[in-house]
């Protein structure tokens, strides 16, 4: 399908460049349909990846967290995290209103941390993001996602998972899902996430690999909106200063289950 | 429309360097960025050569510009976002104008995008009774005073503290003060606001890869992911030379980005967008709309001179090094593009006449070509400038500058090649030199044609003998028993 404009603006994009000259010297392929020896090797790194690996992987993203300010907090287990959490609402005040409010993915990890008894003893309302029905008339369709503003605007916390978290950088990569908004991690002053120490992987590189090959990842590809996070929103604009909380969250908590 | 005037370069610049506050800063900005970036450069693990690699990619890249376009925009409509070609910057400003009115959109919070301040897009919205708020702080700061972005990456770097918070004082009433993180928490509420209750937002684009169908974002605020997730319409804008074909192609294009902007190894927000939200979500934008724009780049592809151009990813890494630009500030430029990329793009696009002076305010150092994550040849680029600038170019409309030059340049090559004349004219020089104000053994002033040279240093006068004089001389001497 393509437009006019479309025809139009191609006609001279292919005038101007004439003649395709040749790049078999930079030995790469406009595309490719196949893993590049360097891929195939990172994809078997992946795959052969030993638990003493995965500690050594959290070490990194430990590090790399700690410039950027973000916290990574290793917990042996889903209740660990549970109960840390909790605390962690206790002790922040939230910044838009005088009342807490909590908002956290539908998430099979997340639904399974059981946050709402330790956060019911603190009377901190609990938010969960449901999938919206795909077939929802448009009335409905506006009532859910007027319902998930108020909330997710009510929220001085919210909390995801992630479907991977680059060591190198100390980077949490998500992808939009029904039942998992993006405003979660984005609107709320407290961004906190929590996943498990597989989910760390090593770098760009890596995710990049398993996204174009490994078919796990493949078949959702990077969904309409795949989000790069690198800790807390930050700006340099006065006089660069470095502040935390421009726009996005004021802190950033990555909870790690090293079942251990 | 938008506001272009490199003409003023000459007066804006020497504005600048008499500006105090301006200095500081700008002394301040390259000093940490341009370390800092080369630094990091140093400690990528394929090393500062990797710039190089990035330069073959997007070599690649522009010579299948067509066919990568083509791809994205089949993805992206797949994915149910449109796909809108502008051929000029009206095209772009009046397509996001009907998409406004169609659904209504009173107010739209802007993500900090050099191409929107080329197609000039502030105006054009104001104009049409449609509120566009700045969001990025740098942008928000420089939109509340009125006046233009001086960087690319760091947009109010001419502003210090005790400009913004008069500014803040006056414009949003809040009560005084300077510190940096009060000033940037008022910025957040009062943006908080606005994101909340815009119907559109619109970003610019980094880099598109091809492969996927995806634009991506980058910012380290998340002014972008407020702007792209919270309004109801989402418009990205995009130089049709954003783009790569694969995905470990970008990964290597978007670590020298993170790098080039701001020394960083990767920025905090990084998004990547290929449509709408989808049926379920009950987030993220109704409408996603893509506008390509051309706005003279194609003009630039065809000529093999400088194509090269096209390569730049908009980093702004060259300001941070570049002396001129240090010492000048980004508004004598008067475009969107500042810096050495701006010496070379605003000629380009806006006309090689009139804006001559920027490219001739360039000193040809290559600081900038060192820095460049995509290792553009500025220098190169400028000199081809020049060139049309001398000998004038029918296909870019170019006049030759100044005529003068030209003579004189004749006159000097047929001096030098007549031995007997030249000696002569030295010898008259050599007297007439003796009239012009000193300074030490400085000659301080010279006059007209020549008094440019002298406007801001001295000159070396002619020595009393010349080289091969001195040399007859010194055998003579040597020869004598
Ligand atoms: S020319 Fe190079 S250094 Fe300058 S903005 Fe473009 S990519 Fe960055």
């Amino acid at each position: 399908m393509s437009t006019p404009d479309q025809e139009y603006f191609l006609r001279r994009i292919r005038r101007a460049l004439n003649s395709k000259p040749d790049f078999s010297h930079h030995g790469s392929p406009l595309f490719a349909h196949a893993p590049s020896p360097e891929e195939l090797q990172i994809l078997d790194n992946h795959r052969r990846r030993t638990a003493a690996d995965r500690n050594a992987l959290l070490s990194q993203l430990m590090e790399a967290a700690l410039p950027i300010h973000l916290c990574v907090i290793p917990v042996p287990d889903l209740i660990a995290a549970a109960t840390a959490i909790a605390t962690l609402a206790e002790a922040k005040k939230p910044e838009w209103s005088a009342v807490k409010n909590i908002i956290v993915w539908r998430h099979p990890l997340i639904d399974l941390m059981e946050l709402k008894a330790p956060l019911n003893r603190l009377k901190i309302p609990l938010h969960r993001t449901e999938p919206m029905d795909p077939a929802a008339d448009p009335t409905q369709d506006r009532i859910e996602r007027e319902h998930l503003r108020s909330a997710v605007t009510a929220s001085y916390i919210g909390v995801t998972s992630a479907d991977l978290c680059m060591a190198d950088t100390a980077t949490l990569v998500l992808r939009n899902r029904p039942g998992q908004p993006r405003s979660v991690a984005l609107v709320p002053s407290i961004h906190i996430a929590v996943i498990t120490l597989d989910q760390i992987i090593s770098d760009m590189k890596e995710l990049f690999a398993l996204l174009r090959w490994d078919d796990r990842f493949r078949s959702e590809g990077l969904s309409n909106y795949m989000a790069f996070i690198s800790g807390p929103s930050k700006t340099a604009d006065i006089e660069a200063t470095m502040v935390h909380g421009a726009h996005g969250p004021r802190e950033v908590y990555l909870y790690v289950v090293s079942g251990k | 429309m938008p506001d272009i005037s490199p003409e003023t370069y000459v007066k804006v610049a020497k504005k600048g360097i008499a500006n105090p506050v301006l200095q500081k800063a700008l002394a301040g900005l390259q000093d940490r960025f341009g370390r800092g970036t080369a630094e990091a450069y140093r400690r990528l693990p394929e090393g500062p050569e990797l710039r190089f690699k990035a330069h073959d990619i997007r070599e690649k890249a522009i010579a299948h510009l067509d066919a990568l376009l083509e791809i994205l925009a089949a993805k992206i409509r797949a994915n149910g976002g449109v796909v809108y070609f502008a051929q000029t910057a009206k095209e772009a400003v009046n397509y996001c104008i009907t998409v406004a009115r169609q659904n209504n959109v009173h107010r739209v919070v802007k993500g900090k995008s050099m191409v929107t301040e080329e197609i000039g897009l502030n105006p054009a919205l104001q104009a049409a009774g449609i509120e566009p708020v700045e969001t990025d702080l740098g942008e928000y700061i420089i939109q509340l005073a009125g006046e233009k972005p001086s960087h690319i990456i760091a947009p109010a770097v001419h502003k210090n503290r005790h400009d913004i918070a008069d500014l803040f004082v006056k414009k949003t009433g809040i009560r005084r003060t300077t510190d940096p993180s009060e000033l940037t928490q008022a910025a957040r509420k009062a943006l908080r606001e606005k994101f909340l209750s815009a119907d559109m937002g619109t970003s610019g684009v980094n880099i598109a890869c091809a492969e996927t169908g995806h634009i991506t974002t980058v910012s380290n605020e998340g002014n972008i992911r407020m702007a792209t997730t919270l309004p109801r319409i989402h418009i990205a804008f995009m130089g049709m030379e954003r783009i790569v074909a694969r995905l470990d192609e970008y990964e290597i294009l978007l670590r020298l980005l993170c790098r080039g902007a701001a020394a960083q190894t990767m920025a905090t927000y990084v998004s990547y967008i290929s449509g709408p939200r989808r049926p379920g979500e009950s987030d993220g934008p109704d409408e996603f709309h893509l506008v390509i724009l051309d706005n003279g780049r194609s003009r630039i592809l065809a000529d093999p001179q400088f194509k090269e151009i096209l390569y730049c990813i908009r980093c702004a890494a060259c300001l941070n090094v570049c002396p001129v630009y240090g010492k000048i500030g980004g508004h004598a430029y008067g475009f969107a593009y500042s810096g050495p990329v701006g010496a070379v793009v605003t000629p380009l696009l806006t006309g090689i006449n009139r804006a001559k002076d920027l490219c001739l305010g360039e000193t040809l150092c290559g600081a900038c070509m060192d820095a460049c994550p995509v290792a553009i040849d500025l220098p190169r680029l400028l000199l081809a400038l020049r060139e049309k600038l001398a000998y004038g170019d029918e296909n870019w409309q170019v006049k030759p500058a100044s005529r003068m030059e030209g003579l004189a340049y004749k006159a000097w090559s047929y001096l030098i090649g007549h031995r007997y004349i030249y000696e002569r004219f030295l010898k008259m020089a050599g007297v007439g030199q003796k009239l012009f104000p000193r300074s030490g053994t400085m000659i301080r002033r010279l006059p007209p044609p020549l008094a440019g040279w002298t406007q801001s240093r001295n000159f070396q006068p002619l020595a009393k003998e010349t080289f091969i004089e001195g040399w007859r001389n010194k055998k003579a001497i040597s020869n004598t028993p």
